[in-house]
């Protein structure tokens, strides 16, 4: 096989690796936002309750995470696709880190600016979406494309509940081809030609944030 | 067949003898990790063509998964007759991935030093050698403390990895239980508790470490 086949054999796990990250994304937004504003707003109990659960994962090993969640939901009587599971787990995971990138773009804003918005008669609810998020989101954006990347890299792990990126891919044409050095070296290529441009574009929005 | 939680009690002995393995693989890592990021960094800062090529190699590096790296020197250093353990593979592996991202982490580290420690070490006509151990290094160690706590909870997180290459880490004991007894909810529940516990852990105690750097630092 050469060079270049074991380039487009890795390439039909692109799909796979694309349709993860997306569905991925699907979940860790809405969790972001919404745990990361929860934990701004809230004081006491609901905080640390709210807290528990960004750290339960965050700090938790994705690796572990992704196999507990493929074998115990079944056990529980919830069968989800592969697919579903890799997404939620994945997902949820960037999404506690996200989380905490934006809590911290939250708190950074100067008082200054709620208390402008309160003066102008706001709701807390409007200052929270006119005033405060959108000034704490694009300043968080670099860090929210390298959590993004994050996920990215971590769809590699689906390989090892049968979905057909293109990890599970490079060991496929291993089996059945013994050129280590192409095959790894292809699925490294093109995990950079996935993520690179995604990083490049990071540093540019840093540049453009930071001028 | 429902989850069978005195089952799930059992295999926690089992599970925990692997902590040793695991907590091992994280500080050899985090060790080979903090060597070859600094290294790369000391070669990226000196410039020139090497400097070039390191930078392009930390970008690479922070643009792939661990775990295809970890493939990538299991399958391919026997091809040119290298022959390692797993676990040296996996020290490897995680060194190596960690190194791009502690490579910043010295570099933020050593641009947060003031540029008059630089200029006086040349007033004092210090060579490159001893302005980097006896001048960067030390005021270095102390920007960097934070985040490399920080990296060193995210090598233990990563060790897991360690279990697809067959190293009997705590998830690796996992999966031998859950093979031997074809029960998988239990022992991987079991090790996904341990593992969040050990990090909570490891972060807290990298949490009082930073505030007692900070608390000296104010003194």
């Amino acid at each position: 096989m050469s060079t270049f086949n074991i380039w487009l054999g890795i390439l039909q796990g692109l799909g796979t690796t694309a349709q993860v990250t997306a569905y991925g994304l699907v979940f860790a937004v809405p969790f972001a936002l919404v745990f990361g504003v929860a934990q701004f707003l809230t004081t006491g109990m609901t905080r640390f309750l709210v807290t528990a659960i960004i750290e339960f994962w965050r700090s938790s090993a994705v690796v572990v995470l992704l196999f507990v969640f493929y074998y115990v939901l079944p056990v529980m009587g919830i069968t989800l696709s592969a697919l579903t599971v890799s997404a939620l787990v994945l997902g949820l995971n960037t999404g506690g880190y996200a989380s905490q990138a934006v809590r911290a773009g939250l708190q950074s804003l100067p008082a200054g600016q709620r208390e402008a918005g309160m003066a102008l008669g706001l709701s807390r609810l409007a200052i929270l979406l006119l005033i405060e998020l959108p000034q704490a989101l694009i300043a968080m954006g670099p860090t929210f494309i390298n959590n993004l990347i994050q996920l990215v890299k971590a769809t590699s792990l689906v390989s090892l509940v049968t979905l057909t990126d293109m990890t599970f891919r490079a060991k496929e044409i291993a089996q059945t081809n013994y050129d280590p050095v192409a095959i790894y070296s292809a699925l490294l290529l093109a995990f950079f030609v996935v993520c690179y441009p995604i990083a490049l574009a990071g540093r540019w929005l840093e540049a453009r944030i930071q001028s | 067949m429902g989850f069978n939680l005195d089952f799930a009690l059992s295999t926690i002995p089992t599970i925990m003898e692997a902590l040793g393995t695991t907590l091992l693989a994280t500080v050899l890592s985090c060790l080979g990790a903090s060597a070859l990021g600094f290294t790369l960094e000391m070669i990226r800062r000196g410039g020139g063509a090497p400097g070039l090529a390191v930078r392009f190699l930390i970008d690479f590096i922070r643009s792939t998964p661990v775990l295809a790296w970890l493939y990538f020197l299991y399958f391919v250093m026997p091809f040119y007759g290298i022959r390692l353990g797993a676990m040296t593979v996996g020290i490897l592996g995680l060194s190596l991935y960690y190194s791009g991202y502690l490579a910043e982490v010295f570099k933020a580290g050593i641009d947060a030093i003031p540029k008059g420690q630089q200029e006086a070490a040349r007033a004092l006509s210090l060579n490159r050698r001893d302005t980097v151990v006896f001048v960067i290094a030390p005021q270095m160690l102390r920007n960097v403390a934070a985040p490399l706590g920080n990296y060193l909870v995210s090598i233990l997180k990563a060790t897991p990895y360690l279990a697809i290459l067959a190293v009997p880490e705590m998830l690796g004991r996992a999966f031998d239980i859950a093979s031997e007894t074809y029960r998988y909810a239990e022992p991987l529940t079991v090790a996904g508790i341990l593992f969040l516990g050990l990090a909570l852990i490891v972060a807290y105690g990298v949490k009082r470490v930073e505030q007692r750097l900070l608390a000296a630092g104010r003194r």
